[in-house]
């Protein structure tokens, strides 16, 4: 009768854990979000999508795939064909994959996209440790590199304009409504008939995902809204100022990577803060960033140069001598008058822009 | 999952339902000499000594107060031995067989209602120190040092919150004992100089308030007592949250709710101060809950102090024998204490025998999610505790308030990565000391 009793065994508290929360619930929510933007994208562009999305994911998984195995080889553990390192399990790698994909040019070759996605899960996330130590988000890196390297190489397919994207013709005339003409504020909400990277166009798809992954609460919703937010509230501070109309806002937050950022990449739980607060600023700094470079900088676009600048900060919102769990009324005021010093520094920029 | 969580699955369909079961007539009991607040004793009985039912049988001394040990049923005294204390360690116990006569000692004689109207505070504090009444929700504070506090108090707050999953035996005892429990806070509150009473509960348990407002209604219409509704959420049965809600009063860490004209009394406790004041005795009786998944029969008994919880889970038909290995818990499955034996007698303060399905949760890499931070009703930052305390910087801990911690569990229960953060926090508070 004893031997049939079961064993006690000991544990600490709580017994209990919250059922249906896990990794990979979350990082599968995020490449359900993408669906609808893929689905766009390969309609779209057909095949030169479909490769471009099957390459970024094939070789970052591959990347981290050896790179685990090597590791476990250097520890001295016997091969394994199945990792338990490996992160294609929880959908990670994927998602990485996809949302890289989704940021590049229809035309970008072959090799580019193997070596920007390898490099991005390497540097990006591998050599800090893996899954959860990653300082840079990987797609952001692996696109930055190769816009740094092999800009030359991709265009975009341009019907409208010669050679140029819609943020493109605006950083080359900074303040003209002649960018309306054909770039049409309802084109680049739907993403037909424009130009630009594959995943990116369509505002309307990409906001559908972000509803989703609210609903699902698998995303932290203040960062997209503050971040998108801010590019709105400064653009639409340099239209009262220079009397452009409402079109110029809302023309900043259509176009562009803005909202695919904003939704996916700016989002990435690990690189961002960790506190309610510190990812309100944290995507404040973003919207500010991203606006600046738009406006004052070399390139048309700021959205993954600034996710990774704040990257590099996210370590400073969460060190131990200011972070706050909540957000007291300090920090209120202080974030205000942050908030009217940035919109007087931009519109004095802009004075000296135009 | 990147949110305030504070919703707790509850578990507690089934054997709230059910009637309470009455096993009042153990064979024998075991009777706590020790507890985790007190070291030492004297024992006043020896073997073979017969002993009635409310029996002062030994002295314990804690490190402020003393309180005496009675006997729970009427019988004759057996060996001392070593058992299992809700704490999970292990104490001095003394045996007593019962002779089910249920003789009650001389000293158990109920009060009339004249003369307890003219009870001063200090003649109320010293019934309550003879019977040696605790905190039964389970902290196990003398009631007396609550009762007997000099500040002014304003309100008397009855914690009937019950927060914790899977337990109901307070929500039973109300229930069957509704008059009991608001005649004990008419005592507090004539005891405490309070104008007004309350008794906190969750808002989904709303067959509490019908009888509880039902009661005030119509025999208890001249006290100005309340039924407070509060949230659902947990650990909305922790005083100061409770305080929080019922009142708006925000009691910073450290500080002491009766500073602010408060205090704050489980609901057992308020009927131990019933049965102390009406009656003359001691807690000898409790309501117990047994539960979770591992056990084949949960439900809510009437015990007797000291029974052994094995008899208890044998009476519930056993473990499930399906398990190979099971988690037995004593209180809730968020703050209770795990035993490594069901060798564990019931002793005042413990609420509930919970037997688990021993599930071992596959941890992932802590993806910085937020939950734990957001969740944490004590406002600290669970996760960059456990980084400081997996990078051993003390600095960072006590920057990080770690101290605040009150263990509530939450951290763990709602992580994305099911890590056990928890844990991390108690090492922090282990480290800071």
């Amino acid at each position: 009768m004893e031997n049939t009793l079961p064993k006690i065994v000991r544990k600490t508290s709580p017994y209990l854990r919250r059922p249906k929360a896990s990794v990979t619930r979350m990082m599968r929510d995020v490449t359900i979000a993408l669906l609808p933007v893929t689905i766009f994208a390969i309609y779209k562009f057909g095949m030169a999508a479909v490769v471009i999305i099957i390459l970024s994911i094939l070789a970052m998984a591959a990347t981290e795939y050896i790179y685990y195995q090597i590791v476990d080889k250097v520890d001295g553990e016997k091969f394994k064909f199945k990792n338990k390192s490996f992160t294609l399990y929880n959908y990670s790698v994927v998602t990485s994959g996809l949302i890289y994909a989704l940021t590049l040019p229809d035309n970008t070759p072959w090799f580019v996209v193997i070596i920007g996605a390898s490099f991005g899960v390497f540097f990006g996330k591998l050599i800090f440790g893996g899954l959860g130590q990653n300082v840079f988000n990987p797609a952001a890196l692996g696109r930055v590199f190769i816009v740094v390297s092999f800009g030359t190489m991709m265009s975009y397919d341009v019907d409208a304009v010669a050679g140029a994207t819609a943020l493109g013709v605006l950083n080359d005339n900074v303040f003209g409504s002649g960018v309306l003409e054909n770039f049409k504020l309802m084109n680049l909400f739907t993403g037909m008939g424009i130009p630009g990277s594959i995943g990116e166009m369509s505002a309307i798809l990409i906001i559908l995902g972000g509803v989703y992954l609210a609903l699902r609460t698998s995303f932290e919703v203040r960062i997209p809204l503050v971040y998108i937010g801010t590019v709105a509230l400064l653009a639409a501070s340099v239209a009262i100022y220079q009397g452009l109309g409402i079109w110029y806002p809302v023309f900043h937050v259509l176009s562009g990577g803005l909202l695919f950022g904003a939704v996916f990449m700016a989002t990435d739980p690990i690189t961002s803060p960790i506190t309610k607060g510190g990812r309100i600023y944290f995507a404040f700094a973003l919207g500010v960033l991203t606006f600046f470079i738009r406006l004052f900088g070399a390139y048309p676009e700021g959205v993954v140069f600034s996710i990774l600048i704040m990257n590099m900060f996210v370590a400073t919102f969460d060190y131990y001598k200011w972070t706050n769990q909540q957000i007291t009324r300090k920090q209120k005021i202080i974030f205000l008058i942050v908030i009217l010093v940035t919109i007087a520094i931009t519109l004095v920029g802009v004075s000296y822009v135009g | 999952m990147i949110k305030r969580s504070r919703q707790v699955r509850d578990y507690k369909a089934l054997d709230k339902t059910l009637p309470t079961l009455q096993f009042t007539t153990p064979i024998e009991v075991f009777i706590h000499l020790q507890n985790n607040r007190c070291k030492t004793y004297d024992l006043f009985v020896k073997e073979g000594d017969k002993v009635k039912l409310g029996e002062v049988i030994a002295m314990r001394h804690g490190g402020f107060f003393e309180q005496p040990v009675h006997s729970t049923v009427s019988g004759v005294v057996g060996k001392a031995s070593r058992k299992f204390h809700r704490t999970g360690r292990k104490v001095d116990v003394i045996q007593i067989t019962n002779d089910f006569h249920d003789t009650f000692h001389e000293s158990v004689v109920d009060r009339p209602d004249a003369l307890i109207k003219k009870l001063t505070q200090a003649e109320m504090v010293e019934i309550v120190k003879d019977k040696g009444l605790v905190g039964l929700g389970g902290s196990g504070f003398p009631t007396y040092i609550k009762l007997g506090t000099k500040e002014k108090i304003d309100t008397v707050v009855v914690n009937a919150v019950e927060c914790e999953p899977y337990l109901s035996s307070d929500y039973r005892m109300i229930l069957q004992n509704p008059g009991q429990i608001l005649e004990g806070l008419k005592y507090i509150m004539q005891a405490l100089g309070a104008k007004k009473g309350l008794i906190a509960i969750k808002s989904k348990k709303t067959p509490l308030s019908q009888i509880l407002n039902q009661e005030l209604k119509t025999r208890y219409s001249d006290m100005n007592v309340e039924v407070a509704m509060l949230g659902n959420h947990y650990p909305q049965g922790w005083e100061i949250e409770m305080f929080k809600w019922a009142l708006g009063i925000e009691i910073p860490h450290g500080e002491l709710p009766t500073k602010y004209g408060v205090v704050g009394f489980n609901v057992s406790t308020t009927y131990g101060i019933y049965n102390a004041i009406k009656h003359n005795l001691p807690v000898y009786e409790r309501h117990f809950t047994v539960n979770g998944d591992a056990v084949k029969f949960p439900q809510n008994i009437r015990v007797r102090v000291g029974t052994s919880v094995k008899k208890l889970i044998e009476i519930s038909d056993g473990y499930d024998e399906t398990q190979k290995e099971v988690v037995v818990v004593l209180g809730g499955p968020m703050m209770g204490t795990s035993v490594v034996s069901d060798d564990v007698v019931v002793s005042k303060t413990t609420t509930s025998v919970l037997v688990f399905k021993n599930v071992e949760y596959k941890e992932e890499p802590c993806v910085r999610c937020g939950s734990c931070v957001y969740s944490c009703p004590v406002h600290i930052e669970p996760v960059q505790i456990m980084n400081a305390v997996k990078r051993n910087d003390k600095d960072a801990m006590k920057g990080l308030e770690a101290y605040k911690c009150i263990e509530c569990g939450l951290c763990t229960y709602v992580c994305t990565s099911k890590i056990h953060v928890t844990d991390y926090v108690r090492k922090a508070k282990i480290k800071l000391g």
